[in-house]
């Protein structure tokens, strides 16, 4: 299993290249969704009997699917949408139904993946009442993801620079909406604190953050992401905590 | 030309003519459009480096050290806004020659902050990658306000960054102080000229 377990769970495409396996739900990660039980995962040609909105939202799903496990073995600029139809194993016709263009899916696809990657963060910062906690926690479930989905994460932070303007807006703007997480440090603290807060800090340090973590992956060292986590917590929670206490939150397990 | 169309847009021939000159002296100096993309990012950030290091030359002490390097870094983005948006704007979507050569242009600061550690009461205790982060961060922040307002302002940006970059070794009354004393400096320079 070698990319997008996430994709596979929801998608019910197996990473596998070829055509025969594709749709198939994988033995090793059964789809447990209810919405896709293991056996509609594959659609038959011919009469299926599945609605015609199912089929098609199935069909859309599984070029998204298609388009990340083709970027992952060409990259993007070397991407076809003959590759991308294959991975999805549907006619260049159905494509040509849900997308204008490669660019268009690939949006749809880094969409998709961000949605995702916003959801876990959020959740797990909600999860925990006090702020460098919560802080710790979101950081905490970026990496976590990023590391289990090696090639999302290439797509979400290296190829999504190549693939044209769209993208790069959206990645500015995904990148940007982490400040919030890291403003929300300021309420409460000592006045002495607030006065050496810039209003570009929180803008700062996620960019800093993002930059130590796509250095990384463009380098193909993902591996080392996970392993951040103390730094990129004591590097975040330094202004608001000062150093000492940073540090203590940082590198306590 | 790219700060017009963006690196995607733009196709040879609207550089030749842009330039004034042949297809053919086109193909002379550069093999293809990537390789004149990278050309003009690297003339761009080495020219910016040199005036960093020149700037940074100049003082003893470290921290006036990083904000003279800061201070030359941002005046040449405000002076050259479409060279720096090239280089920092559109280089990052213009393939891997090009993001790598933004990863390099940080390294010159990375090193230039880490000599902070030899200065700083708690120099030891700093994560190892914080300069990678500091670094990340003012990049960040300057690709921001190029590729929305197509320009930065100095003088609201400079201070904050100086500010930003210095209060981890300096802790932060330090750091304000170094930043505030350097926008005195500059607000008389300004004055004189």
């Amino acid at each position: 299993m070698n990319s997008r377990n996430w994709l596979v769970s929801q998608y019910g495409t197996s990473s596998s290249g070829s055509v025969s396996s594709v749709l198939l739900s994988d033995p090793v990660n059964p789809v447990e969704s209810p919405e896709f039980p293991p056996e509609l995962a594959r659609l038959p040609p011919g009469r299926h009997g599945l609605p015609r909105e199912f089929v098609a939202r199935n069909q859309r799903e599984r070029l998204i699917a298609g388009l990340a496990e083709a970027v992952a073995e060409n990259g993007y600029a070397g991407t076809t949408i003959a590759h991308i139809t294959r991975h999805a194993a549907v006619s260049r016709r159905t494509f040509y139904e849900h997308f204008g263009s490669k660019d268009e899916c690939f949006v749809a696809a880094y969409d998709t993946v961000m949605a995702e990657l916003c959801k876990r963060v959020g959740e797990a910062f909600e999860q925990e009442e006090d702020w460098p906690q919560a802080i710790r926690a979101g950081i905490a479930a970026m990496l976590e993801f990023l590391t289990a989905e090696p090639h999302l994460a290439r797509l979400s932070m290296v190829e999504a620079l190549v693939a044209g303007p769209v993208v790069v807006e959206r990645y500015d703007a995904a990148i940007q909406s982490l400040v919030p997480y890291f403003q929300a440090g300021r309420k409460g603290r000592p006045k002495e604190i607030l006065a050496g807060l810039s209003p570009t800090t929180e803008e700062a340090l996620v960019g800093g953050m993002v930059s130590l973590i796509s250095r990384r992956i463009f380098a193909g060292r993902a591996e080392e992401i996970e392993a951040l986590l103390p730094d990129l917590v004591e590097f975040t929670l330094t202004p608001y905590l000062g150093s000492v206490e940073a540090a203590k939150v940082a590198r306590e397990s | 030309m790219v700060s017009e169309k963006g690196y995607r847009g733009v196709v040879v021939a609207d550089v030749v003519k842009r330039a004034g000159v042949a297809r053919n002296t086109f193909y002379e100096n550069f093999g293809s459009k990537e390789a004149c993309f990278l050309a003009a990012q690297e003339y761009a950030m080495s020219t910016a480096l040199e005036r960093v290091v020149e700037a940074a030359g100049v003082h003893e002490a470290w921290p006036q050290r990083i904000r003279a390097g800061l201070t030359a870094f941002i005046d040449y983005v405000a002076a050259e806004p479409a060279l720096a948006r090239l280089a920092m704007v559109d280089a990052l979507s213009a393939g891997p020659a090009s993001v790598k050569c933004y990863e390099e242009s940080q390294q010159a600061f990375i090193s230039l902050f880490r000599l902070g550690r030899d200065v700083s009461r708690h120099g030891a205790d700093l994560p190892e990658t914080m300069e990678e982060a500091l670094v990340g961060g003012v990049f960040w922040i300057i690709h921001q306000r190029l590729a929305f307002a197509g320009e930065i302002s100095v003088p609201e940006l400079l201070p904050e960054l100086v500010e930003f970059a210095l209060t981890p070794y300096l802790g932060p009354d330090e750091a304000r102080a170094v930043a505030a004393a350097g926008e005195a400096e500059g607000s008389r320079a300004t004055r004189r000229r």
